[in-house]
């Protein structure tokens, strides 16, 4: 009789131990999904600056075209990418492209002084920075989900939740890693 | 010598349990010598002072935000009003992935900031008028980093706990003392001096060691605060020159209530020498750690 209860007991523990290490699985695969969905958020917000600031900038410097071309082919790219290396090198091609467009506004004193400039510069290196830590956000999410794949006990569990390995979030030139420096 | 952030967040957060259970213990051992002294029938101490501590602490974490907002005289803020704080609060949030809190600035001259609510949907970081004066946006996003840890870290329910706990042991003793003195004693039924020697210094000492427990605990979570900032940024500079500039200004939050002290980012309180009734670890410690943290883990993600 106690031998039964006493049975019952540790299945029923063994159950929900098991329960917890595919809900913790299941749980990192969402958070990876959720980060990612927060770099395509950031990264659809400087999208939506760029005309803003193409347009300031061409109000002071209108003979610099090829430095608004190659953001405005950047942000092009950046649209029809979908999966994580695509975005990554949108992501790394655009940020460029805007460096460069701030090493033009450099040279305009008028320009660096107006408010709308400054408005905008705030308001881009704001995203930069929250694209910065989104990426930071979704690289960790991957790391913990790729390490509870590989790791006893939760390897047991990967395929009844059905979640494999993840990439990570690389942008393609190293020194486009962090967010271009924007000086005050 | 280098020092990871998950290091010294593992450590703090491990003590912080450990300073806790201590808590408890003594909450055990003064319940144990009410009743040693004055035998079963003054148990009805204990559910009185749970019923007391609970009911004052827990309406005050509760409402934490819009009471340390009252008492602050703190004005929530939006984007249009302060768009470049506005903005280094959102950056804080995207690296900690929690949602975003209320943002209030506070009318003073003196550079602080502090965090409360009860859970990150009910939580707010107040800025004061003089750190938003005298800080950069590096610093300032250590500042935010800081407060969004304690509220990632659910340092007002940590708190609140340890409150209610010091809370109940001064209570318990309070009533005990009160017993011992008019009289409750002569119903005691003990037979043993030793026993009730040492259950008179439990009752004296007691209350004391919940108070400096609990200081204990404070220091742990603003140690823990710093590390965690680090852990969203991963830029330790922007905190350590925002501390640097909070340690040179000499000037002191007006609101010294001793109720929200604990909240702000420098404690309004803490004397200048180190004392182990002080709710911060020396800022010179933090400054320190924080350098060191600068020596190890990788590069700064953003700025």
């Amino acid at each position: 009789m106690w031998i039964l209860i006493g049975l019952i007991v540790v299945v029923v523990l063994l159950v929900l131990w098991g329960i917890a290490l595919y809900n913790r699985l299941v749980k990192a695969n969402v958070a990876v999904d959720e980060g990612f969905a927060q770099i395509e958020v950031q990264l659809k917000r400087r999208s939506d600056l760029i005309p803003n600031l193409v347009n300031t900038v061409k109000g002071y410097a209108a003979h610099e075209s090829s430095t608004f071309e190659a953001v405005t082919q950047a942000r092009a790219v950046g649209e029809h990418a979908t999966t994580v290396p695509e975005v990554a090198a949108a992501d790394g091609m655009l940020t460029q492209a805007l460096r460069g467009l701030l090493a033009v506004a450099e040279a305009y004193p008028d320009l660096k002084a107006s408010q709308n400039f400054l408005a905008l510069q705030e308001e881009l290196s704001a995203t930069e920075n929250k694209i910065a830590f989104s990426r930071q956000y979704y690289n960790d999410s991957v790391r913990t989900l790729n390490t509870l794949i590989v790791s006893i006990p939760t390897k047991f569990f990967v395929g009844m939740a059905s979640v494999k390995a993840r990439e990570f979030y690389e942008v393609p030139d190293a020194a486009d890693r962090n967010a271009p420096t924007v000086a005050f | 010598m280098a020092v990871s952030f998950r290091a010294e967040q593992a450590s703090n957060q491990r003590k912080t349990w450990l300073l806790l259970a201590l808590m408890f213990i003594a909450l055990v051992g003064i319940i144990w010598a009410v009743a040693s002294l004055f035998g079963l029938q003054i148990y009805w101490i204990v559910p009185l002072a749970v019923g007391i501590s609970l009911i004052g602490v827990w309406t005050s974490y509760w409402k934490s935000d819009s009471l340390v907002l009252a008492m602050t005289q703190a004005k929530v803020i939006d984007h249009e009003n302060a768009p470049q704080l506005f903005n280094i609060v959102e950056e804080v949030c995207v690296a900690a992935g929690l949602p975003m809190p209320k943002v209030a600035i506070v009318e003073d001259p003196a550079p602080n900031a502090f965090a409360t609510g009860r859970d990150p949907e009910h939580a707010v970081i107040a800025f004061t008028t003089g750190i938003l004066k005298v800080m950069d946006r590096e610093q300032l996003q250590g500042v935010a980093a800081h407060e969004m840890a304690h509220v990632g870290n659910r340092d007002t329910l940590v708190m609140a706990v340890a409150a209610t706990t010091a809370g109940l042991l001064a209570i318990v003793a309070d009533m005990g003392a009160r017993v011992a003195i008019f009289g409750g004693g002569r119903n005691s039924n003990n037979s043993n001096p030793i026993a009730a020697i040492i259950a008179l210094v439990i009752l004296i000492l007691a209350p004391l060691a919940a108070l400096l427990l609990k200081a204990s605990i404070s220091r742990k979570r603003e140690s823990l605060a710093d590390a965690t900032a680090v852990q969203f940024t991963r830029n330790p500079t922007g905190l350590r020159r925002a501390l640097e500039t909070l340690a040179a200004d000499g000037t002191v939050v007006q609101q010294r209530s001793t109720s929200v002290a604990h909240v702000w980012i420098e404690s309004p309180l803490d004397g200048k020498s180190k004392s182990m009734f002080d709710t911060h670890p020396p800022i010179s410690e933090r400054i320190a750690l924080l350098r060191q943290m600068e020596g190890a883990g990788p590069a700064p993600a953003a700025e």
